[in-house]
């Protein structure tokens, strides 16, 4: 187990170093950083204020080898913009945003709580209903059930995201004024009314493809050996539904839902920025049209670890879910 | 089963609970304005802030010396933190001097920053020097502010600017130091001038009459040294541009710039401080017109009255403009623009609807103070000034060609009033009886005109072929690249081939900078409400290819300029109003614009938002504003009462649904 951990760790490394080549030469050979400096100022400038910009935003120097220094000092490599960038990446020193000055770290911390304010319980009551659905319709296989929810799910997985977005606002918050239409405020008294529509738009717009999921791991393992000896044995259809087939069914479950627990934290960007809420989602949409080259190589960054996490995190429960699995 | 349907249960109340009121319920019956903006701003240094999303924060936080009357039009000065507005005074060197007195007494916001000056205190008067410093900074080259080539014309600022400079690249400690030890150690602008705590010369080295005007915007304010100096985004300090630091009628409670933030009213505002005498900007004016009462715009009970009234403005973002205008709808912004999509449902026949009429709506109107026009590069040998009369006449029949009326109905529901000039309704030197003869649409006149430039039916005798000419935009999107068509049609008519060439903003701006381009559009909106603020686009001296200036379409001419300069530093007189006259007839014959249009603004406002009158310029007097929170919330429960009948259909549905199914399983298992 733990030299499977060291390789897929480092695997992972590796991983993260060519996310970082690729990101520098997305952001710092294919952009100019004079472009950057112009799209952040204005067209109208005196140089020296360009000049000021980009040394107060490590865009000064050269991308491999810095000339000022000799031949003999480190500096000719570490003071170049590839080292400054795999430096302030690996030690998640992110800088400053290029729109607007403040410290990317600030806008991760802030954005964080909203993010998960959403994606948590979107995540847990997501689970929760597409395990619920997807037992009770495996149960009740091949009947009018099930085949009412195979229409129901098809037509939920081939709507558009944005169509949920924009028909929910106007059906739950203009029609029928049930919640607000869009906005968010931490504020105790009032979340929940803002959390509520973008929780059920997005439970709404993602249990098809879930449920059709989870329903064929549950007919595979309600058609296994130890099902019929349970019932045989004179359990009862709670417990053989619950106590044995849910939990032997958890391991396809686990790759589906492991892999997305470490993206609760960059938020959702199409309902934050639809919803107006200011988590880590609308960060990253805000960066891409905002030319804020600063902030989207950190998300873009963050996106690369947390999906490097989420495989790992997989391979782990994967083992512990069941111990017949080995990693070696 | 039982967990399920307490679920349902649980989920139905939950839900029967629910509304859509986005505030809390205690602000229910305070005086508190809702309003949204759409771009977050960049910053509120007011040095910098320029944006209409920036404004809305710096023009209430910030008071300024002097101030808009908010009911007058045209509009006219008022003092504000000054006591007068200051006569030039015209020296034997030519240079001309303002002499400002400020009000005494009046308060900064209470700001940890005040500590650095240490006296202990979380707040302190403002003075003069205040101004001069933020004088100062205007013209630092490092705090790029876009009001440094205004202030460029106050005597000793180059001389100035070079020393700071200089001093800066060679001592990179001195560069590391706050900025008004700087400026000390630099020496002081000679044109600016303390004089004791409240008195300040401002000296012109050439008479700017419009300079009083940058006296009314948040440029010009009092800035505290403390607050440059504190805020410098070192070591867990935020930056000055997330800070505002003023004397203003409302204080920043809350700034979270991407989502939402909050003014509330400063209790120490100098202008309902006991025992000062009112300024005029903290009363509310008197002389109120009987048009504005009629229309409900302006309460009459509330001459007199000292202000602000609002106890706080929440303003939160509001990205897409669907939920934005239907939230307005229902009451949960008091004011707000009317978007496309809604148009024809909101406005008949250029009037509200009835069905809004009932909701106590209404709409005001006005043409801002802007110019939106296609240009010519008269740098270009085929359209500019080197092509002579042939390029005239081709300038002259492209403009005759495009129809705006038509162009403001397919593209901005009429939003607009078609421009005959660059100067807009409002701004002296217009004239509402003006006809610009190549500027009504006439297909047939255009090609005579074409025919006279050497184009006949639009060949280019030079290649047998249709002239090719290109429409160079950096704006890539569907809409604009529909309404460049509509220009590109109309050239068509004329046997014309203008080709859309649409780049990146980037490669756009590249082609400008290099003078690579032909034709292009853009637009315009005053600082500030003199004709000058339009007419400087076209001088010789703003070339964009020559000095990177405003004047894209690279217009030289000399009579032009001429009666620029005269009648830049004029009042508002006949003579005045005649040199303008002269050049707008000089425009008329050149043609290095076609002028289409000054954008036209609609603001629908509730019944209980008070004295919102519209000021086209860049300048959100909440101070002016009140709103009734009473009837606020009797008219949005009236509007927002949940229907929660689907809610038990849905219920209904899926218990039926699945009844049977149980049933069934229930027999077969007892």
């Amino acid at each position: 187990m733990l030299g499977y951990l060291v390789r897929r760790l480092a695997y992972g490394g590796l991983t993260v170093v060519g996310v970082l080549l690729l990101l520098f030469v997305l952001f710092f050979t294919v952009t100019d950083p004079d472009d950057i400096a112009r799209k952040a100022i204005g067209e109208r400038a005196k140089p020296e204020v360009y000049v000021q910009w980009k040394k107060n935003h490590g865009y000064d120097r050269p991308l491999f080898l810095n000339r000022e220094h000799g031949a003999a000092s480190a500096a000719r490599y570490t003071d170049t913009l590839l080292f400054e960038h795999f430096r302030r990446m690996l030690t998640f020193d992110f800088g400053r945003s290029d729109a607007d000055d403040t410290p990317i770290g600030k806008r991760l911390r802030e954005g964080a709580g909203p993010s998960l304010s959403l994606t948590v319980p979107l995540f847990v009551l997501g689970l929760m209903i597409g395990v619920t659905i997807a037992l009770f319709v495996a149960f009740f296989r091949e009947t009018y059930i099930d085949r009412a929810m195979l229409v129901v799910c098809m037509l939920a997985m081939s709507v558009a995201g944005l169509l949920y977005i924009i028909g929910g606002q106007y059906l739950a918050g203009m029609l029928l004024r049930w919640f607000p239409i869009s906005g968010f405020d931490p504020e105790a008294s009032v979340v929940a009314r803002f959390l509520a529509l973008p929780v059920l738009v997005g439970l709404v717009s993602g249990f098809g493809a879930d449920v059709r999921l989870y329903r064929t791991v549950f007919i595979e393992e309600m058609n296994r050996d130890y099902v019929r000896t349970a019932r045989a044995k004179g359990c009862g259809d709670a417990r053989v539904m619950i106590g044995h087939v849910l939990r032997n069914a958890l391991i396809p479950i686990l790759t589906n839902v492991v892999v997305a627990i470490p993206f609760l934290f960059t938020g959702a960007l199409l309902l934050e920025s639809f919803f107006g809420i200011p988590g880590l989602g609308s960060l990253t949409v805000e960066a891409i049209q905002g030319n804020d080259f600063a902030t989207l190589r950190t998300m873009v960054y963050l996106g690369a670890l947390l999906f490097i996490a989420g495989q790992l995190l997989t391979d782990i429960s994967y083992a512990l879910a069941d111990p017949r699995v080995r990693l070696s | 089963m039982r967990c399920a349907i307490v679920a349902a249960v649980c989920g139905l109340l939950a839900l029967a609970g629910c509304t859509n009121n986005p505030y809390p319920d205690a602000d229910d019956h305070r005086k508190v304005l809702y309003s949204s903006f759409v771009e977050a701003p960049r910053t509120l240094d007011p040095a910098v802030a320029y944006t209409t999303a920036e404004h809305i924060v710096t023009a209430n936080v910030f008071d300024t010396l002097l101030e808009y009357h908010y009911l007058r039009r045209p509009f006219e000065l008022i003092p504000g933190l000054a006591t007068g507005i200051p006569e030039a005074v015209t020296k034997a060197d030519g240079s001309q001097s303002y002499r400002f007195k400020l009000r005494d007494g009046v308060m900064y916001h209470p700001d940890p920053c005040f500590t650095l000056n240490g006296q202990g205190q979380r707040a302190r008067k403002t003075v003069a020097a205040d101004v001069a410093f933020q004088l100062t900074r205007l013209v630092d080259p490092a705090v790029n502010s876009p009001a440094a080539s205004t202030f460029a014309d106050v005597l000793g600022v180059s001389e100035f600017t070079k020393r700071l400079s200089e001093m800066r690249k060679a001592d990179p400690q001195f560069a590391a130091l706050p900025p008004h030890v700087q400026y000390e150690r630099a020496g002081r602008v000679a044109g600016i001038a303390v004089d004791g705590e409240l008195d300040l010369e401002i000296v012109l080295a050439k008479p700017n009459p419009q300079i009083l005007y940058w006296f009314a915007m948040p440029f010009t304010t009092p800035m505290p040294w403390e607050a440059v100096a504190y805020y410098d985004g070192n070591e867990g300090r935020a930056n000055l541009g997330d800070q505002a630091v003023g004397t203003g009628p409302f204080r920043l409670a809350t700034y979270a710039k991407q989502h939402r933030f909050t003014l509330e009213r400063f209790a120490d505002w100098y202008g309902h401080r006991p025992g000062s005498a009112p300024a005029p900007g903290a009363v509310f004016p008197a002389d109120i017109s009987p048009a504005d009462v009629k229309a409900g715009v302006i309460d009459p009970a509330y001459a007199g009255r000292p202000m602000p009234f609002l106890e706080r403005i929440v303003f939160t973002r509001e990205r897409e403009g669907i939920p934005r205008f239907n939230k307005m709808l229902q009451g949960y912004y008091d004011d707000g623009g009317i978007i496309k999509e809604s148009f024809d449902a909101i406005i008949k026949d250029d009037q509200l609807s009835p069905e809004m009429v009932a909701r106590g709506m209404r709409l005001d109107k006005e043409v801002e103070p802007t110019i939106f026009y296609v240009g010519f590069n008269m740098d270009d040998p085929v359209l500019g000034h080197s092509a002579g009369e042939k390029g005239r006449k081709l300038r002259q029949a492209m403009s005759i060609a495009v129809d705006v009326p038509e162009y403001l109905r397919l593209f901005l529901n009429g939003r607009g009033e078609p421009a005959q000039s660059p100067l807009p309704p409002a701004i002296f030197g217009y004239d509402k009886d003006y006809k610009n003869p190549f500027r009504q649409p006439d297909i047939a006149r255009g090609r005579a005109l074409l025919e006279e430039a050497g184009y006949k039916n639009g060949i280019d005798p030079a290649t047998q072929q249709p002239l090719k000419l290109s429409f160079d935009t950096g704006n890539t999107t569907a809409q604009a690249l529909l309404q460049y068509e509509f220009m590109v049609g109309a050239w068509r008519q004329l046997g014309l081939d203008v080709r859309v060439n649409a780049t990146t903003y980037n490669q756009f701006q590249q082609k400008v900078r290099q003078g690579a381009y032909q034709i292009f559009q853009w637009g315009w909106i005053a600082d500030f409400p003199d004709p000058e603020n339009f007419l400087f686009i076209l001088i010789c001296e703003n070339s964009r290819t020559k000095s990177q200036g405003a004047n894209t379409a690279n217009f030289c001419d000399p009579e032009f300029d001429a009666l620029y300069r005269e009648m830049k530093s004029l009042p508002n007189t006949d003579q005045r109003y005649q040199i303008i006259r002269r050049m707008v007839a000089i425009l008329e014959r050149e043609r290095p614009w076609i002028e289409l249009f000054h954008n036209e603004s609609y603001t629908l406002n509730h019944a209980w938002l008070v004295n919102a009158k519209p000021m086209g310029i860049s300048y959100p007097a909440y101070k002016y504003k009140d709103v009734k929170p009473k009837l606020r919330t009797e008219m949005r429960a009236d509007w927002n009462t949940p229907v929660r009948w689907p809610l038990y259909l849905l219920a209904l549905l899926i218990a039926a649904a699945t009844w049977p199914a149980v049933r069934t399983y229930q027999r077969e298992r007892s």
